[in-house]
């Protein structure tokens, strides 16, 4: 008989379809390493693999309902925040690391569509006596995209998560331009020198080796390219920390089982914002993993903050 | 039914690993291929990297050779060091895209890609257009300091006549004012630019160094109130010059050049009126003094009498 560490091997035949066919305990290893005697993780890994599948499912479809109840909606606010310090070109390759259901990435493409559309109009408005085939030549369609099409790749090591932001991305009518890919931030499944931003929002905080990442990061981005973090950080003005402590502990927790069902996994969550470093030794993390240029701008009185940082 | 399952599960598994492995392989070839220092891992925070680099010059020589600026044999690893430098760079370059996309962050994205970075690389300046400005009117004022320094110097030499100041105002300004020739489309909106509140200190202190710059190798060395007239009129001058220049359409700007003559004139004859005004005053002064003295006499005749 199989014991239990047997992977891809259920003890319960009829259940074999809702198992991932991957390696559980590599992919959950991480969790139980995030641990460290932290509740939430714990309780993870000691339960049953397929109440731990159903939960990343049910996590999945909830998530973006979740972010708005538990930010009150400014966390569209906080990303976009990102997007205008990020200002991105037209013809730059975006990798949204943790990107599951691709928040960043649509409004990556947005910016970048206006963009386009404004130096086209600046562009028409200029031309008073254009030829022809100039005038040919701007009506051209497609002609923003680069790399076959591709401008952002999502990038999420759950697979439920990324098929949620795909169905999004369908829902809103941005086929092209979008790739999605399963890996783990520690271990990007991409070459060297390929992306102009590097962008992981909310995600950093779950990654076990948060050094590797940003190695990863810093490997991964062209020279000149932009590594931006976006993160839960450290509350400095006393009190609106005291009001910040009393609403997470007490009142997303009670969110999470209303919304989602699930009470411990948002008790964790605000567990792992308390534990994740503040913006300074954050910032010398950066710094560390070789980038220049690290700055960081608090938002909402640094509930999250934007670190960014350039490899020169 | 288990082996089957076995099968497949050891199959997966060992894909699994070839991809991990694939990876690593790849990444660890790409670093062979680009450089060694590279795996010297975890490169040191900025202030340590300094010291590193004081340390240890042959190694950081080849420590980033994708980009473009980091192969010069006398240069190395000069990103700590030199990112002032490297600003400054990517700003030169990008003057030249400013024709097609105006003074903004495109023309510094596309400055960045010049050099051999991303156009993320715009993203460092964090007031991009003004920067963009700014640097362009600095680059313009050093080069019209080391013209007339050269001058100058020749002047002092003895091997040119010196001229006198209104044409030297003239010429100086002329000089300044050609600088932006290949711009002019685009300056009016360099200029509105130039007007927000967080770039007005900026833009009025170069304003105020080019100015200072002129008189002082037109020879001004004055140190009363004539300090702060000299400049404020040529300040005057250079302004509404620039002003005329941007809507001026005629061959070379002639009209330009004849407005500022006529301006320099104005301010030579204003100097000169105020002079003449002044010793009119006086002797003005001294007649109505020597008729209060006189008329003094007279009553004072009569009273001793």
């Amino acid at each position: 008989m199989p014991s239990s560490s047997r992977k891809g091997a259920p003890k319960d035949p009829e259940a074999a379809d809702l198992f991932f066919k991957e390696d559980p305990v590599e992919l959950f290893s991480d969790l139980h390493e995030i641990g460290h005697g932290s509740f939430g993780a714990v309780y993870f890994v000691s339960k049953c693999i397929r109440t731990v599948y159903k939960v990343f499912e049910n996590v999945a479809q909830k998530y973006d309902v979740m972010n708005d109840a538990m930010s009150l909606g400014i966390h569209r606010l906080w990303k976009d925040a990102l997007m205008h310090l990020m200002s991105p070109t037209p013809g730059t390759l975006l990798l949204d690391v943790a990107g599951g259901t691709g928040d960043i990435s649509f409004r990556f493409l947005d910016y970048i569509r206006s963009r386009q559309d404004r130096e086209a109009r600046r562009d028409t408005l200029s031309r008073q006596s254009a030829s022809w085939q100039e005038i040919t030549e701007a009506y051209q369609p497609g002609q923003s995209d680069t790399q076959g099409g591709v401008q952002a790749v999502v990038c999420d090591i759950n697979k439920e998560m990324l098929k949620v932001g795909r169905q999004r991305a369908a829902d809103r009518g941005y086929g092209t331009g979008l790739s999605w890919v399963v890996g783990n931030a520690e271990e990007l499944p991409f070459d060297n020198d390929k992306f102009d931003f590097y962008t992981i929002a909310f995600g950093i905080r779950n990654v076990t080796h948060i050094d590797q990442a940003l190695q990863e990061a810093h490997r991964v981005l062209k020279p000149g390219g932009r590594f931006l973090c976006l993160e839960f950080s450290r509350v400095s003005n006393p009190l609106l920390s005291r009001v910040y402590d009393a609403y997470s502990f007490q009142l997303i927790p009670v969110l999470g089982e209303v919304i989602a069902g699930d009470w411990k996994s948002y008790q964790y969550l605000v567990e792992s914002i308390r534990r994740f470093p503040d913006q300074e030794e954050f910032k010398a993390m950066i710094e560390d993993a070789g980038f220049f240029k690290v700055q960081f701008h608090n938002l909402t009185g640094g509930v999250v903050s934007i670190h960014s940082g350039f490899k020169l | 039914m288990n082996t089957r399952e076995e099968g497949k599960a050891e199959q997966a598994q060992s894909r699994q690993c070839d991809e991990v492995k694939r990876t690593f392989q790849t990444a660890a070839v790409l670093r062979r291929v680009t450089d060694d220092p590279k795996q010297e891992q975890v490169p040191p925070s900025s202030s340590s990297f300094h010291q590193h680099y004081q340390s240890t010059p042959p190694d950081s020589e080849s420590s980033r050779p994708n980009t473009s600026y980091a192969d010069q044999g006398g240069e190395q690893a000069e990103d700590y060091e030199t990112e002032e430098q490297l600003q400054i760079r990517i700003l030169t370059a990008a003057l030249e895209f400013v024709p097609k996309h105006g003074w903004s962050v495109e023309a510094i994205a596309e400055g960045a890609q010049m050099l051999g970075l991303s156009p993320a690389a715009a993203g460092i300046f964090s007031n991009g257009t003004g920067d963009l400005i700014l640097h362009f009117i600095a680059q313009c004022n050093s080069n019209l300091s080391e013209k007339l320094a050269e001058q100058h110097k020749l002047v002092q030499l003895g091997q040119t006549e010196p001229k006198k100041t209104d044409e030297f105002l003239r010429d100086a300004v002329e000089a300044r004012l050609r600088m932006l020739i290949p711009y002019i489309e685009i300056w009016p909106q360099a200029m509105s630019i130039l007007l927000l509140p967080h770039n007005i200190p900026e833009s009025l202190k170069h304003l105020s160094i080019l100015v200072d710059d002129i008189w002082y190798y037109a020879g001004d060395r004055s140190s009363d109130l004539n300090w702060y007239t000299r400049r404020a009129a040529l300040t005057g001058i250079y302004n509404t010059t620039e002003l005329v220049m941007l809507q001026d359409s005629s061959p070379d700007f002639e009209e330009t050049w004849k407005f500022l003559e006529n301006r320099v004139k104005d301010v030579m004859n204003m100097a000169n009126t105020a002079k003449q005004v002044q010793s009119t005053g006086e002797a003005v002064a001294q007649g109505i003094m020597g008729a209060a003295v006189t008329l003094k006499n007279l009553t004072e005749v009569n009273q001793r009498r």
